[in-house]
């Protein structure tokens, strides 16, 4: 994949551009303050946009910013946005432009290479990749959410991070039958429209949750 | 604000006062007696022979002052200090003594206004309720009334009178509610509060006082965060930190021997520096709210708001002369925590079901109103949230007021100077 990185920290940017070209994809561009993003982003038009949220000037939400503008002229670009810490207001100012080829990290999560390598590609095959604290910050919200059972809130909630069936059977260790079941029955007692379609399944969660 | 609020708003407010007035009958009877013998205790003091027996007679007209400066405390929202000085020598000295300060003829001057001014205010509020209904149903038995009987200050005498005049006392009596009773406590409490207070020079002694202890308590309470803070990072993240360099050296020399148990080690050092990193992100949030730097305290409270689970309206207004004007750091972040506690004490314990937060710069304070409509009874005392709210804000030289009557939702008002 073409990727472009927006990072400030030398050695965190780095480290980045190791870990992806080792796994075979090609940084086209590196910006390391805000302003410079959207101009790379509109020129490359890479694959996927890997941008973190504070940056020089202003060291304030420079990339989030840039990542919202980018979408407006390029609706289709997926972009992962990193953060030392999620705030659940950014999450939602992310997604209000659509779920779709959005990925939303702690840098943390960096440190789980395979599981990073695996959120970007599903960011950008357009598909979503949420912090589980922000999952977490978006469930404590929805009081509704009390009429699930632990294990379908678990399966809620990975659902909502992006995940597909095969992915939550395997992370909790159950069969991909038993979680379809526990889908079903979500669906039904937050009263969303069933859908079999995994992407459509997590923009109806997350809408939900968002709401 | 939607006209329903707002009526509701009025009718509070009416109530509030009303109930203050109410109150203030309870000094004003003892400050109308105390008037009506001030002239024997003049007289008597004229004759000189009185003099060692007024500072017993000033006693109980100090309880009473006592007393009307609490009352008076819990609208205004700060304590009034006593201006009293400690008595001196003999009890005729003393009496002599309470001649000269400039505090016994404000008590007196205090007590005249209020005895008479206290019951008039207080009569007329309680009494202006009943009265709107008393007018209202007038048009129906007018005729049953004595003679004379007058409403709007004319006589009622003919159907087209009767029909029309009791409507307007009515309105008349609401006005008066809306308008005049609110204003009413307010001047009560403001007259209090000025003559019952120190005067101007010893006001400052004590502001210089008061600010020195806030500044104590300021200093002592960044101090508290410093260590707390020094805490976190030394027993939590720097000892994590430890231990992952000791897996990592373990990793190192195992990875010949053992691939296996070094890859475990590798692991469990990623784990541990996880958890590190989430230390790390507690003890930054307790600092400063990252959110603070990078959306300014109305975004920040925005954010805050966003993430409850009851509707919360927020009304900010930081504007100065048209200009926005940052607040300083340790202000945003006092207002940050202290909205984020409120939120928190609603969520947890209000029951309500919706919330008000309004943020508002006046002039060099910045006022802070957290309103919800929950269940009330709010003790500042038990709560540790509401403990908490105020010692940040009396660290920075703020007021806390609490206003949580059982059944009719709690008020959080909290004013923090910012500087200028």
């Amino acid at each position: 994949m073409r990727i472009v990185i927006a990072e400030d920290n030398a050695l965190l940017r780095e480290g980045l551009v190791l870990l992806l070209t080792s796994d075979g994809h090609e940084v086209v561009a590196v910006a390391d303050t805000g302003p410079e993003i959207v101009p790379a982003l509109l020129a490359h038009r890479p694959d996927v946009a890997v941008l973190d949220v504070r940056l020089p000037p202003g060291f304030r939400d420079e990339g989030l910013r840039a990542a919202i503008e980018a979408r407006k002229a390029l609706p289709d670009l997926p972009v992962l946005v990193l953060s030392q810490y999620v705030e659940e207001t950014y999450a939602t100012e992310l997604l209000a432009g659509g779920a779709q080829g959005i990925g939303y990290l702690l840098k943390d999560r960096v440190g789980r290479v395979e599981e990073f390598l695996d959120a970007l590609q599903r960011v950008a095959a357009g598909g979503t990749a949420l912090d589980p604290e922000v999952v977490s910050q978006l469930m404590t919200r929805r009081s509704p959410l009390q009429g699930l059972t632990p294990r379908e809130r678990e399966v809620l909630a990975l659902m909502a991070q992006g995940h597909d069936n095969a992915t939550i059977a395997k992370t909790l260790v159950i069969t991909e039958r038993s979680v379809s079941k526990h889908i079903g029955s979500i669906f039904l007692k937050l009263d969303l429209p069933p859908s079999d379609s995994g992407h459509r399944r997590v923009l109806a969660v997350l809408a939900y949750l968002n709401a | 604000m939607g006209l329903e609020k707002a009526m509701k708003y009025a009718l509070r407010r009416s109530r509030d006062a009303t109930t203050f007035l109410a109150g203030g009958l309870r000094t004003a009877l003892p400050a109308l007696l105390g008037t009506c013998l001030l002239p024997l205790v003049a007289f008597l003091s004229i004759l000189v022979i009185a003099i060692p027996w007024l500072p017993e007679v000033a006693r109980p007209l100090r309880a009473l002052t006592s007393a009307e400066r609490r009352r008076v405390a819990r609208v205004l929202g700060h304590e009034i200090p006593e201006p009293y000085a400690p008595p001196r020598g003999t009890s005729f000295e003393q009496g002599f003594a309470l001649l000269r300060t400039p505090s016994t003829w404000r008590d007196l001057a205090w007590m005249v206004l209020h005895g008479y001014g206290g019951l008039l205010a207080g009569v007329m509020a309680v009494a202006l309720w009943p009265s709107i209904l008393f007018s209202l149903s007038l048009p129906l038995w007018w005729w049953a009334a004595p003679e004379g009987s007058q409403s709007a200050f004319i006589v009622l005498d003919s159907w087209h009178k009767a029909l029309t005049m009791p409507f307007l006392q009515a309105g008349i009596n609401i006005l008066a509610l809306w308008w005049l009773v609110p204003r009413l406590a307010r001047w009560q409490a403001w007259i209090a509060a000025k003559l019952l207070g120190p005067t101007r020079g010893v006001s400052l002694a004590e502001r210089v006082e008061q600010l020195t202890e806030t500044r104590a308590e300021a200093l002592e309470a960044h101090g508290a965060e410093l260590r707390r803070i020094e805490r976190d990072l030394h027993d939590g993240t720097q000892a994590q930190l430890v231990s992952v360099a000791l897996r990592l050296g373990l990793a190192d020399r195992r990875f010949d021997a053992d691939p296996g148990a070094a890859r475990a080690l590798f692991l469990e050092a990623r784990e541990g520096i996880e958890d590190a990193l989430t230390q790390l992100r507690t003890v930054i949030r307790g600092i400063y709210p990252p959110i603070l730097s990078d959306r300014g305290l109305p975004g920040a409270v925005r954010a805050l708001a966003a993430g409850q689970h009851i509707p919360i309206t927020v009304e900010i207004e930081l504007e100065v002369g048209g200009t926005e004007r940052r607040v300083p750091a340790a202000v945003e972040a006092a207002a940050y925590f202290v909205v984020a506690e409120a939120l928190t004490n609603i969520a947890k314990h209000s029951g309500a079901a919706a919330a008000q937060v309004t943020l508002r710069r006046d002039g060099d304070r910045l006022r802070i109103i957290v309103r919800d409509d929950g269940k009330g009874g709010a003790d500042p005392a038990r709560g540790s949230g509401l403990a908490g709210i105020r010692r940040r804000v009396a660290a920075l030289d703020g007021d806390t007021r609490v206003d949580s009557p059982v059944g009719a939702g709690t008020t959080l008002e909290v004013e923090l100077p910012c500087g200028s």
